[in-house]
Parts: structure tokens; C-alpha cells; sequence
């Protein structure tokens, strides 16, 4: 189907004056691929999806939503009944903020399992460390982002969230109280708060763009890694593809797949029993009550376990911090020569323990916290640091299997 | 597999996903676009009540309907009399040239040159058909009033500031003047004596 | 262990960890399940004259216009009763009430909030509400005013003086009361979320589309992937 169009005269006209076929061969139609990638390797694809579903999506929430915490009737805000408008009044408004706020789950969710396969097949190692350090900047973007679009909506969590978070910056020694102010525009979270908050909601997204530009960037420099974790002569056909056609329709189905379950929720079961959507968020901001259970949305609670697993206020930040600092040098910790856990029994064992270690991390910093989880989630946050801080001793220890030659 | 086979199955895959896609790519423009129409409060605050009783003989008053300011002139007979005699001199005296100079109403000569249902209430959207300036109002006949802002033998109306556009008490635009239509009038109806529905 | 057996496994394991998380939030009050269905013109009808006779006294829903109920095709309200319901309020207005916060402060010690998002903004949601509604018991320990006790709500202490006078009722009117408690949980888990029968319809017509383009791409794919191996 693309041999016709680029065989037309328009597309001629094009090509000569912006080279189109040359990237389009080099990107798509030449770009090797490795036969044996798995299904794992369809998140990057669908990372890219809800990324642009989000920007669409924003963009046309931006045309109502009105960033202003002025009191209107019944305790409630201008940017609360903004909301509210977007959802009874506007047409089709329910449907672009439930795809919205649901597409925010569906992101960080769908980037998780893309960062699990990047760990678990070695895609960060050596040359592939740089697409995994970018990515970590995409990820603390996306943190960003979620944490600024959260306040928008002024309901009870949104202010709390906020105001939990922003006094955490505020322990920081000396430049706390300064970046705590930065943040807040005010000596609480308040109007300032919610109007800056929305021009950098606004402005993340477009940095997430041009950075994810980046990793790919970075990718298509460096090829893609594969289940094996082998290095594959990119020009023999025996090893791989073209990305297109065959990678792009595989990459199709997968973005069909992961539409009906998007759409499920969306359509289905949009609050996700109050995981997407926290039913605190439909109560307007107050600031004079904090609600009874206070969690951040599910993404974060991994995070939130481990500031919480220290009783020092400031040992929390930096722990907290730390975990995600961790993750940068991550490719320059593991010094194993071979790549894929399919060949490194201890690895393999020790990462997919991470995994479920940042599941139940998730779980203790959801819950409310009782003697029981706060004990396990301190012994997971160990683990959390132990996985990374053992790998450089690893290669002295484990017996890696035999790699296979080719695919 | 024969390889003829292979290529239209190929083929009609492509084509069908690539319908599907199309369709899909239709339906979620839908919702985006549809929701840039206006939003239900906005269509509810469409029209605009108002009780014309209130306006004193010979005034004008201006309300709002949809965000648009509308003139309102309580028409005395003296006032009314002086829409007679310079037909000649308006460009679309009997307001025919487009749909939205006139209404279904507009059914007699008499009504034509009043362009109101009720004689002396004249309603219509106040920005000039030229560039949407609103008019002043100038009712009084020749040049006494108004100096020579006005025309010498004008016959009293409106004179849009902007660019010198000029109409009679009807909202007839005058010859020579840059707006190219009647002012509008817009849909009314009368729920009672006096009150009169915008929109 | 290959990664995909993992990923099942982590998910189900996620999937029970979420499930007893959504039991353990449910909270240490057992709800009563409440009997509504928001696509039910004749519940929806009788809970919104439940809402106005009762619950306006005091609470507001400012989300729902008078033209908003005229609007939904769940409710069928007609011009003539849409102007009946409202009395001098205007078309465009919301459900309010006519008690004033300063008044309502001062005889119940706060201001009762507004219901537009009570279900979605309760965890229990209109279980809760029916719950609550035929909830108020007399306190066991004696100490709690009757009308200020309420067996599900945090807490026990409850500002709100029973609506439908559910404490000591006669057993002949049970019924009829928790009829009246299910409807205008439904009238209010409708007004939720206005949109929402109609999103379920969407909803289906989306998924069975994504279904049929789901499986054309499934089969494109591997026609394509025959060339390979």
C-alpha cells in the first residue's frame, strides 16, 4: 500500500524537496527489526498511543476547564464546576475527561510493563543505556504531569495531594521553604497553586513529546534489543524484519487489543472502583478538613511506601528520591556481559522478585497504614535497594547459561 | 497457498483494516468535534426574554441575545411616519435581498417597511451589516440634532460610527452606505401583550 | 518462567491484592445493598419526588438544572412539570434549596452538602445512601440523641435528623420506606453521573467495532508474518 503512494506524482514533488523516502526506508521500510521479538515488546507502541491520546484529549478539555479556586455556591470552585460543566453540559465532555483521567492510568500502566520488559530482557545494557536513561526522564515527566493534572480538578484529593507533596519538598534543608513557595506561589496551596499548576500540566506533555522524539532517536541509532539479548547482524535476513510492514501491524493489532480494554474502563467502569478516579475527588477542595484516607493515585504509591518507610521526615525524601536517582545509573550497576534473564538464572529470579516487590510497595502505600504493612513495606523498600546495589557482585556469583547463536 | 490466493486474501485484509481504520478515524472525530459545538447551558441561555412595555415611547434599549446586543425602539406615530417617502433612497427597501433581513411574517407591504410584528416595537440584532460596529441612534429628522454627522435630508435612523454606514427607523440601510444589508432581524414571538422571546 | 507467564501471574496476583483492598475499604460497617436501576424512568421519577419533598428541604443539587431534567431522556419530564418543579426559579437554574447555609448552620450545626456528586463521592456509593437513609437506630450506649444516630455513617454521630423517619416506624410501612430510600438512591447515583446510560450504550457499540477491527488486524498480521520463519 505504501509502493503506491510513494509512487505518485504528488509524493514525488514531496520527496524532492524534503528527502521523504529516504526516511521513510530508513525508519520504516529498511529499518531491521529482530524476528523473535515477543508481544513484549508492543508497549513501547502503545506508550506512544496514550500519549497522544492524552494530548488530544487535553487539548479539548482545555477549551472548558477554567483554572481558578474563586468559591462559587455550595462550597464548590470555579475549576470544580468547570469541570462539572465538561461533564454534564458539554457534548461529548464526559467521554474526553473519562478518557482522559482513565488514559492517565492506562499511561503510567502501560509504561511500567514497558520498563519490566527493558529490565527483564537486559534492554538497558550496554549500547542501550542511554535509551533507558532517557526514558527514566520520561518517566519522572510523567510523574510530573500526573501530579500537576491531578490538582486541576480541586476536588478534596487534588488539594490534599498537593499539599502533601509540596510540604515534602519543604523538608528539604534550607532551599526547602524556598521551593515549597516556588511551587505553591503562596504560603499554601491555593489559587496561585492551581493556575500554575495548569500551565505546566499544559507544558509536560509537549517536553514528553520532544523527549520521547529522543528515546526513539536513541532506539533506532542503536537497534532494537531482543528476547535473547543477542547482538544480531541487522542485515541478514535470517535475523530480521523490516519494521514495516511487519512490526507496524503487529504493533496495530496490539493498539486494537489495548483500545478494547481501554474502552472497557472507559466506558464500562471509568472510576475503577475509586483506583482511576479517587472518590474523594468528587468532594471540593476544603481546606480546613483532610479526608479521612489520604493515597496517592496507584501509580505513585510504590514511591510513597518509601518515603513512608522512614521515620525521619528528611531520610524519606532522600530515600524516595534516591530510588528514583537509582534507576539512572541502573545500566552502569549490572556489569553481567550476557543481556536477557533468559540466560541468567540468579538475575532472573532476583527481577522478577523486583516486580512483585514494587507490587506489594504499591499496595502498602495505598492502604492505610497499620503495623503489619508499614513492616513489610519497610522490608521492601530493602529489597528495592538491595536488587539494585547487589548487581555490580552478581557476575562474580552466577553462572550464566550458553547464549544461542543466532535467532 | 498458491500465491494467487495469497495476494487478494492480502489484499482484502489490507482494504478491510484500512476501512475499519477510516471509520474509526470518522466516529472519534464525532465526540471532539461535537464537543466544541455549544454545550447545553449555552444552548439553554439561547434566548432572551423581555417585556417591551418597559420601554418609553421613542427610546431605544439595547439587550443582549446570545452574547449579541439587540435594539429595541418603541416607535411613536410621528416617528413611524417618517419611514414613508424615500424608499427610492434605501437599497433594499421592502428587505428581500437575504434571509436574514426578513421573516415569515414580513407578509404585508405595510409590515415590510415597519419590519416588527407589533408597529411600533422594531427588533433587531444591532451591529451593522458592514463590519459589526453598533449603530447610534438618531431619530430625529434632518440635521438639527445631529449636525452634519447626519445627511441633509435625513429622515432619522442610525449611523454607524466606523465607516459612515446609515439606516432608517426601520434598520433600512440608506444608498451609498459601505453595510450591505438591512440590519438583521432575528426570530421573536410575542408570549403575551408585551413579553417578547429572543431566539 | 518466561515473561509472559509472569505478567499473568503478576496480574492475578495484583487482581487479589486489589480485591481484598476494595473488601477492606468497604470499611467495618457492613452496606445494605440497595435495589436501583438509573435506567428506570418509573424508580428515577418516584426517587426525584422523594429528592424534592425530602432531601430539598435542606440540600441542593446545583449540577442539575431544571432544563438539564427536561434534557434527559432517562427522566421524560415535559416542559409543564419541569415549570412545576421549579416555581419561580429559572429554567436554567440548579435544584436548590431555599434553607440558606447561615440558617442551616444554625439549626443542625452545619451546612448540608450538596448531593449532585454524593454517590460517586461516597465510598459504598448509592449502597451507602440506602444504607445511611435506613441506617438511624437508637445508640446502644444510650448517649446519642435518637435522630443523631446512624449505624452507618463514620462515626455514628450523624448531624443529619433521619429523613424519612426510619427510627421506630411502624413494621406495616418497612416496605414502603426502604422503597423510598432505594429511589432516591437511584435518582441520586442517576444524577451522578447524568451521562452514563448513554455511555453504556456507546460503550457497547465501541466494543463490539474494536472487536471486529481487533480481528481483521489479528488475521492482516499473520497473513503478513507468513512470509517470515
Amino acid at each position: 500500500m505504501l509502493d503506491t503512494i510513494m509512487k505518485t506524482k504528488v509524493f514525488g514533488w514531496v520527496d524532492r524537496r524534503l528527502g521523504l523516502e529516504a526516511i521513510i526506508k530508513s525508519q520504516l521500510t529498511e529499518y531491521p527489526a529482530p524476528k523473535n521479538l515477543n508481544w513484549m515488546w508492543v508497549f513501547g507502541a502503545l506508550a506512544m498511543t496514550v500519549l497522544m491520546l492524552q494530548v488530544i484529549t487535553g487539548i479539548f478539555l482545555a477549551m472548558y476547564y477554567k483554572p481558578s479556586a474563586m468559591l462559587t455556591d455550595g462550597g464548590f470552585s470555579v475549576a470544580f464546576d468547570s469541570v462539572e460543566r465538561i461533564m454534564r453540559d458539554v457534548n461529548f465532555g464526559w467521554l474526553i475527561r473519562y478518557m482522559h483521567a482513565v488514559g492517565a492510568s492506562f499511561f503510567f500502566l502501560v509504561v511500567y510493563i514497558h520498563m519490566g520488559r527493558g529490565m527483564y530482557y537486559g534492554s538497558y545494557k550496554e549500547p542501550r543505556e542511554l535509551i533507558w536513561i532517557v526514558g527514566v526522564v520520561i518517566l519522572l515527566i510523567m510523574q510530573g504531569a500526573a501530579f500537576f493534572g491531578y490538582l486541576l480538578p480541586w476536588g478534596q484529593m487534588s488539594f490534599w495531594g498537593a499539599t502533601v507533596i509540596t510540604n515534602l519538598f519543604g523538608a528539604i534543608p534550607v532551599l526547602g521553604e524556598y521551593i515549597g513557595q516556588i511551587l505553591m506561589g503562596g504560603f499554601s496551596v491555593g489559587d496561585p497553586t492551581l493556575n500554575r499548576f495548569f500551565s505546566l500540566h499544559y507544558l509536560f506533555p509537549l517536553l514528553l513529546v520532544a523527549i520521547v522524539g529522543g528515546h526513539i532517536h536513541a532506539l533506532h541509532t542503536v537497534h532494537s534489543n531482543n528476547p535473547d539479548g543477542i547482538d544480531l547482524d541487522q542485515h541478514d535476513p535470517k535475523n530480521v524484519v523490516t519494521f514495516h510492514p511487519y512490526v507496524t501491524m503487529k504493533d496495530a493489532f496490539a493498539v486494537s487489543v489495548f483500545l478494547l480494554f481501554y474502552s472497557y474502563v472507559v466506558f464500562f467502569n471509568p472510576q475503577m472502583g475509586g483506583y482511576f478516579i479517587e472518590v474523594d475527588n468528587y468532594v471540593p477542595a476544603n481546606n480546613l478538613q483532610t479526608p479521612a484516607h489520604i493515597a496517592p493515585v496507584w501509580y505513585l504509591t510504590p514511591w510513597y511506601t518509601i518515603l513512608r518507610s522512614f521515620e525521619v521526615k528528611l531520610v524519606g525524601i532522600a530515600a524516595m528520591g534516591a530510588s528514583l536517582a537509582i534507576l539512572f545509573v541502573y545500566p552502569f550497576l549490572d556489569r553481567s556481559k550476557v543481556r536477557s534473564a533468559r540466560y541468567r538464572p540468579m538475575y532472573q529470579g532476583m527481577v522478577i522478585m523486583f516486580f512483585i516487590d514494587v507490587i506489594v510497595l504499591g499496595y502498602c502505600g495505598h492502604s492505610a497504614p497499620t503495623e503489619t504493612l508499614k513492616l513489610v513495606g519497610q522490608i521492601a523498600t530493602a529489597y528495592y535497594f538491595v536488587f539494585f546495589l547487589a548487581l555490580p557482585f552478581l557476575p562474580m556469583i552466577e553462572k550464566t547459561r550458553p547464549l544461542p547463536e543466532g535467532v | 497457498m498458491t500465491d494467487q490466493t495469497d495476494h487478494s486474501r492480502r489484499n482484502f485484509l489490507y482494504v478491510a483494516a484500512g476501512g475499519l481504520g477510516a471509520v474509526a478515524g470518522g466516529a472519534v472525530a464525532v465526540p471532539f468535534i461535537g464537543s466544541m459545538l455549544p454545550a447545553a447551558d449555552t444552548l439553554a441561555a439561547a434566548t432572551t426574554e423581555f417585556n417591551v412595555g418597559t420601554v418609553a415611547e421613542g427610546q431605544l434599549v439595547v439587550v443582549q441575545w446570545q452574547g449579541k446586543p439587540v435594539f429595541i425602539t418603541n416607535r411613536t406615530p410621528e416617528l413611524l411616519a417618517q419611514l414613508d417617502g424615500h424608499d427610492d433612497k434605501l437599497k433594499d427597501a421592502n428587505s428581500e435581498a437575504i434571509e436574514a433581513v426578513q421573516a415569515a411574517w414580513m407578509d404585508t407591504p405595510e409590515k415590510r417597511k415597519n419590519r416588527s410584528i407589533k408597529p411600533e416595537y422594531l427588533i433587531v440584532v444591532a451591529s451593522c451589516t458592514h463590519l459589526g460596529c453598533i449603530p447610534l441612534y438618531k431619530p430625529s429628522k434632518g440635521r438639527t440634532e445631529w449636525g452634519d454627522s447626519v445627511p441633509s435630508d435625513w429622515a432619522g435612523g442610525w449611523h454607524c460610527p466606523c465607516h459612515g454606514s446609515y439606516y432608517d427607523l426601520s434598520a433600512r440601510v440608506v444608498n451609498g452606505s459601505p453595510a450591505p444589508h438591512n440590519l438583521h432581524v432575528m426570530p421573536y414571538k410575542y408570549t403575551s401583550d408585551t413579553v417578547v422571546v429572543i431566539g | 518462567m518466561n515473561m509472559k507467564s509472569m505478567l499473568l501471574g503478576l496480574v492475578a496476583a495484583t487482581s487479589m491484592m486489589v480485591s481484598t483492598q476494595v473488601l477492606a475499604s468497604g470499611g467495618d460497617m457492613h452496606l445494605k445493598h440497595a435495589e436501583i436501576n438509573v435506567a428506570d424512568q418509573e424508580q428515577l421519577l418516584r426517587g426525584l419526588t422523594v429528592f424534592t419533598d425530602v432531601c430539598m428541604g435542606c440540600h441542593s443539587a446545583k449540577y442539575v438544572t431544571y432544563k438539564g431534567l427536561m434534557d434527559y431522556p432517562e427522566l421524560g419530564i415535559s416542559r409543564e412539570m419541569a415549570d412545576e418543579l421549579r416555581g419561580d426559579k429559572a429554567l436554567t437554574s440548579g435544584m436548590t434549596t431555599d434553607l440558606s447555609p447561615e440558617d442551616a448552620k444554625e439549626s443542625y450545626g452545619k451546612v448540608p452538602p450538596d448531593l449532585s456528586l454524593i454517590v460517586p463521592g461516597r465510598r459504598g456509593g448509592a449502597d451507602y445512601i440506602y444504607s445511611l437513609l435506613t441506617g438511624y437506630t437508637h445508640d446502644p450506649a444510650g448517649k446519642v440523641a435518637d435522630g443523631n444516630y446512624n449505624e452507618v455513617f463514620p462515626g455514628h454521630l450523624i448531624a443529619m435528623p433521619d429523613p424519612l423517619s426510619w427510627l421506630d416506624h411502624d413494621e406495616a410501612d418497612t416496605a414502603d420506606l426502604e422503597k423510598q430510600a432505594n429511589d432516591v438512591s437511584a435518582f441520586l447515583a442517576f444524577i451522578g453521573d447524568p451521562h452514563q446510560n448513554e455511555r453504556r450504550a456507546i460503550g457497547g457499540y465501541v466494543m463490539g467495532f474494536l472487536l471486529l477491527l481487533a480481528l481483521v488486524l489479528f488475521l492482516l498480521k499473520r497473513e503478513i508474518w507468513k512470509d517470515v520463519h
